[in-house]
């Protein structure tokens, strides 16, 4: 019985760490970085200040990115044109994989790659898809792990938000 | 009559035989008194001596604990802000049409410490003569290997990596190192150089 009991408090405590770790950002400025992007280009985060930042971490090998990808790309072009800007931060070791992926799925705005995993590690990702939302200010203000389907909603509701501030 | 009259001569004669025994003694409880008193002044003294003493010891090992703490100040200030030991690198580009800047990265005896990537707009602020501040590092007196690698589009707009090496001889004092970008119009090609600021 206490052994249940230790089992359910450890799992739990697992989870409030993890959820800790990604919500523990909110509120606070977003670590810069630059990184190359699928077009040749290096981008920096600090140069989109001004604007509302998308930036979602992502793989070739998961599953839910796959399924969330096409539809944030529909956010970015309904978006682009009023200050939202989405990077997508492929986070695997070969670059080539994540190309291949982009071009499969059609999708438009630019994907960085953090082969080295020093970007990921600056936003304790420890999930995957995991969706960290900045503001004009270059504050996080929202940060989603994972992708359920209807997530797209809660997503448009922030950034509407958010570009009204 | 005679009865009392005896009786107050007797009386009279029980008192005067008292007072001279109170006078006999007297002189007896003084000496003691004194004595006590001289000896309670003694070891008021004393223990006034050791009072001093313990606060002569208390004040030296409050001085001891202020330059201690003096010493810790200035040790953690040296640490923290070693000016010293500074050595700080600057990027910067000279025309830059040979050249299309995309990294900079930075080996100091043979262990990367800096890779930092530009973005276009960087890149242009740096043709535009701007310096950029790659990165600072806290050095050891004494002979170091400096290696910069240069990335970027070339010549045709070809990749083009290069590197330009140094060993600098850091000393008392900091140091500012240039590494500077240039065109080699005779030869078309872009030229990677460390200089040391004086």
């Amino acid at each position: 019985m206490k052994f249940r009991k230790a089992c359910i408090a450890l799992i739990f405590g697992v989870f409030a760490a993890s959820s800790l770790a990604a919500g523990n950002m909110e509120g606070q400025q977003a670590p810069d970085f630059a990184l190359k992007s699928s077009t040749g280009e290096n981008m920096r985060l600090s140069e989109y200040r001004g604007d509302v930042v998308m930036i979602n971490f992502w793989a070739t090998w998961c599953g839910p990115c796959r399924q969330e990808m096409p539809l944030l790309d529909e956010l970015y072009s309904r978006y682009q044109r009023v200050g939202f800007n989405l990077l997508g931060v492929n986070i695997d070791d070969d670059s080539r994989r994540a190309m291949d992926m982009i071009e499969d799925l059609g999708v438009n705005f630019p994907v960085l790659f953090d082969a080295r995993k020093e970007v990921s590690k600056l936003y304790d990702v420890d999930a995957m898809p995991v969706t960290v939302i900045v503001d004009r200010q270059g504050t996080v203000r929202y940060v989603h792990q994972g992708y359920k389907p209807g997530y797209e909603e809660m997503y448009l509701d922030q950034i509407r938000s958010l570009l009204r501030e | 009559m005679t009865k009392t009259f005896i009786t107050l001569v007797a009386t009279t004669m029980l008192a005067f035989s008292v007072v001279s025994v109170a006078q006999d003694v007297a002189p007896m409880d003084a000496d003691v008194a004194v004595a006590q008193a001289r000896d309670a002044e003694a070891a008021e003294a004393r223990s006034r001596d050791e009072f001093r003493s313990l606060d002569t010891d208390v004040q030296s090992l409050k001085k001891e604990v202020l330059d201690l703490n003096r010493d810790l100040f200035l040790l953690e200030e040296e640490l923290l802000f070693p000016a010293n030991s500074q050595v700080a690198f600057f990027v910067s580009m000279d025309v830059g049409e040979y050249f299309e800047l995309d990294s900079v990265s930075i080996k100091i005896d043979g262990k990367e410490v800096a890779n930092y990537l530009y973005t276009a707009r960087e890149a242009d602020a740096l043709v535009r003569g701007g310096v950029h501040r790659v990165h600072m590092a806290n050095l050891k007196t004494g002979e170091h290997e400096i290696i910069a690698i240069f990335t970027g589009k070339g010549p045709n707009v070809r990749d083009y990596r290069r590197g330009a090496t140094t060993v600098i001889d850091k000393g008392i004092g900091a140091k500012y190192l240039e590494l500077e970008i240039t065109d080699r119009i005779k030869k078309q090609q872009p030229e990677f150089v460390i200089k040391e600021w004086e």
